[in-house]
């Protein structure tokens, strides 16, 4: 089962992740917001899972909180999981990309042959009531827990969201032969 | 400066990891790109500036020239929400007119208008004169709002009367700076004997009719200036059969003035705010002149004020007014002291059972929580060695409208409480 969107890649013991057709930054409610000078939390989880199904290798959370200069037409994005990060003037497919390679997973410790499964969600936090969208904007706080339960339900009504998106059984031996792309 | 860049992601990173406090604020915009631009202007659409409080307006204003603080703004659109009562206020962002400056426009999303709406204006109990009150309902339509209500009012006039009331408004005439009204009145008059007693042959009516188209203009918020024309006619038995048996003869008269009113309001704070202040003042002139065709020739003058301060729990309330009327003006014209808001504790019937052609009149209210206590201190007459400064106290309940009170006329010999009971009064 492979999501046609998402691209995976192996480079020095890491899988690297992009989805260049989902374009989180210019769609619904989180464009418009951007475009309306607010600055819009993004939600990251990438789960996977080694051997079978119900053994989970890793699963890796982080956040980006992602703003847009009204004049300079550019995008700034902070990511606020350990190690910090923070990059300006980026075009909207560059700010996209560049979240996506900060998710990058170190798989050190799997076999090569190994089946391996991966599931990414990505989530917005457009809802100004939610404590995630208010911890950005200095109400309260949020931590790395917050983000885990997050991900735990199911978005909340009305709120953007994209995937799950599902890919697997693959190994690293065939990602080391070429990056598996959704068909 | 690296350094600087990294320790300033740092300090936002560890704001998504904890707690954040109003230190930690400058911190929370580095996550925004546009905390680096200034905010050239603040708007507000969709209502009067005069309609929010000082205070709410000084903030507004306190964000031109800052730079722009997504958090702030949105608790300033939380607070406007609040005190307008809408259901939303947005906070909409552009470019301005000058590079790296922002405007920002709070947008108020209007309170949606119930196309049916029923109300209760006013409903009070006076131990002396009985039920007073009045209800009625609105179709709102396009803008346009037709009322329909019935009135039985035995307090605010020398007479009790009863009947219907109908107005068309329209809130909105090409601009938000003026407003329409025409107000129509059917009443049916009941007099107290105290008044049959003193009344002139040919003041007492039976029944009254009055038509009043009215204007609005906000002159400059927070002034406004009403101004219309009040077409009223009522019947008058002929002399000889006033009272009697056969009093079925009577004569139609007129009173047709030309209105004005003078308004002034203005708020500082909100209810949501420890310290509230209010301030209304008016002054309003009818003049009735033969240029009308009335058959009554008059001018009658009146200027009213109130100041409300409230801290927390605690609050005083100061009202004044006084009027004066020159000519011959039908009863329902007079001043009238000692109803449920002047004078409590005093039946009109003793103070001046015709109500008066002056009037002087000073209060004081203090509240704590639902406890109030009040002050009254007024004059009513016609001719200058009438006037005679009368006082009363009281001490009540009120809470969200809803009032029970006692008063008594501080005077020497025997002295009769008043009950007051109702809302909205």
């Amino acid at each position: 089962m492979w999501a046609e969107e998402v691209i995976l890649n192996w480079r020095d013991n890491r899988l690297e992740f992009s989805a260049p057709r989902v374009r989180f930054l210019e769609e619904g409610k989180p464009m418009e917001l951007l475009h309306n000078a607010e600055a819009v939390p993004f939600g990251f989880q990438i789960t996977l899972w080694s051997g079978n199904r119900n053994h989970i290798f890793k699963t890796l959370t982080d956040r980006f909180v992602v703003s847009y200069g009204l004049w300079d037409e550019k995008y700034q994005v902070v990511k606020t999981q350990s190690p910090v990060r923070k990059v300006e003037h980026l075009s909207v497919v560059d700010a996209e990309k560049w979240c996506w390679e900060q998710m990058a997973m170190d798989v050190t410790g799997i076999g090569a042959t190994e089946p391996l499964w991966v599931r990414l969600d990505v989530r917005a936090e457009d809802d100004k009531g939610s404590p995630l969208f208010a911890g950005s904007v200095g109400e309260s706080g949020i931590s790395s827990t917050s983000l885990v339960e997050l991900f735990s339900r199911p978005p909340r009504r009305g709120q953007s969201h994209w995937g799950p998106y599902e890919m697997g059984p693959f190994t690293l031996d065939e990602l080391k032969r070429s990056p598996r792309r959704g068909s | 400066m690296t350094k600087l860049c990294c320790l300033a992601i740092m300090a936002a990173g560890m704001l998504a990891g904890c707690n954040i406090t109003d230190d930690d604020e400058k911190s929370a915009q580095d996550l925004n790109v546009n905390s680096h631009y200034v905010v050239e202007s603040v708007n507000l659409t969709g209502a009067r500036r005069a309609n929010i409080s000082n205070l709410l307006r000084s903030e507004m204003d306190g964000f031109v020239g800052a730079r722009y603080d997504q958090s702030a703004l949105e608790k300033l659109a939380e607070r406007l929400k609040k005190e307008l009562r809408v259901p939303d206020v947005q906070v909409k962002v552009v470019r301005g007119s000058a590079p790296d400056n922002l405007v920002v426009n709070f947008e108020i999303e209007p309170t949606h208008e119930h196309v049916f709406d029923l109300n209760v204006g006013q409903f009070v109990y006076h131990s002396k004169e009985g039920w007073s009150g009045d209800g009625g309902a609105t179709v709102n339509l396009h803008g346009n709002a037709f009322s329909f209500g019935l009135v039985s009012n035995s307090d605010t006039l020398i007479e009790r009367y009863a009947g219907i009331r109908a107005r068309y408004e329209r809130k909105h005439v090409g601009t938000d700076r003026l407003r329409l009204r025409f107000d129509f009145a059917s009443f049916h008059s009941e007099w107290n004997a105290a008044t049959l007693a003193v009344a002139p042959e040919g003041e007492i009516y039976r029944d009254r009719q009055s038509f009043s188209p009215m204007a609005t203009v906000v002159i400059a918020d927070p002034l406004e200036l009403d101004f219309g024309a009040d077409f009223a006619r009522f019947r008058v038995p002929l002399p000889d059969q006033t009272g009697g048996e056969g009093a079925a003869a009577a004569k139609t008269e007129s009173s047709n003035a030309v209105v004005s009113t003078l308004r002034y309001h203005q708020r500082w704070g909100s209810e949501h705010d420890p310290v509230q202040q209010e301030a209304n003042a008016s002054y309003s002139v009818a003049a009735a002149t033969s240029v009308f065709d009335t058959d009554r020739e008059y001018t009658r003058h009146m200027a009213k004020a109130r100041y409300k301060y409230r801290h927390v729990h605690n609050s005083v309330e100061i009202g004044f007014l006084a009027g004066m009327i020159h000519g011959d003006a039908p009863l329902y014209e007079r001043f009238v002291l000692g109803d449920s808001t002047t004078l409590r504790g005093w039946n009109k019937f003793d103070l001046d059972p015709l109500g008066g052609s002056h009037v002087v009149h000073g209060s004081v209210d203090y509240s704590y929580r639902v406890l109030q206590i009040f002050y009254d201190t007024g004059a009513i007459w016609d001719a200058p060695q009438q006037r005679e400064q009368k006082q009363s106290v009281g001490v009540g309940f009120k809470k969200e409208g809803f009032q029970l009170a006692v008063a008594f006329p501080l005077r020497a010999g025997r002295c009769d409480p008043i009950f007051y009971a109702g809302m909205n009064f």
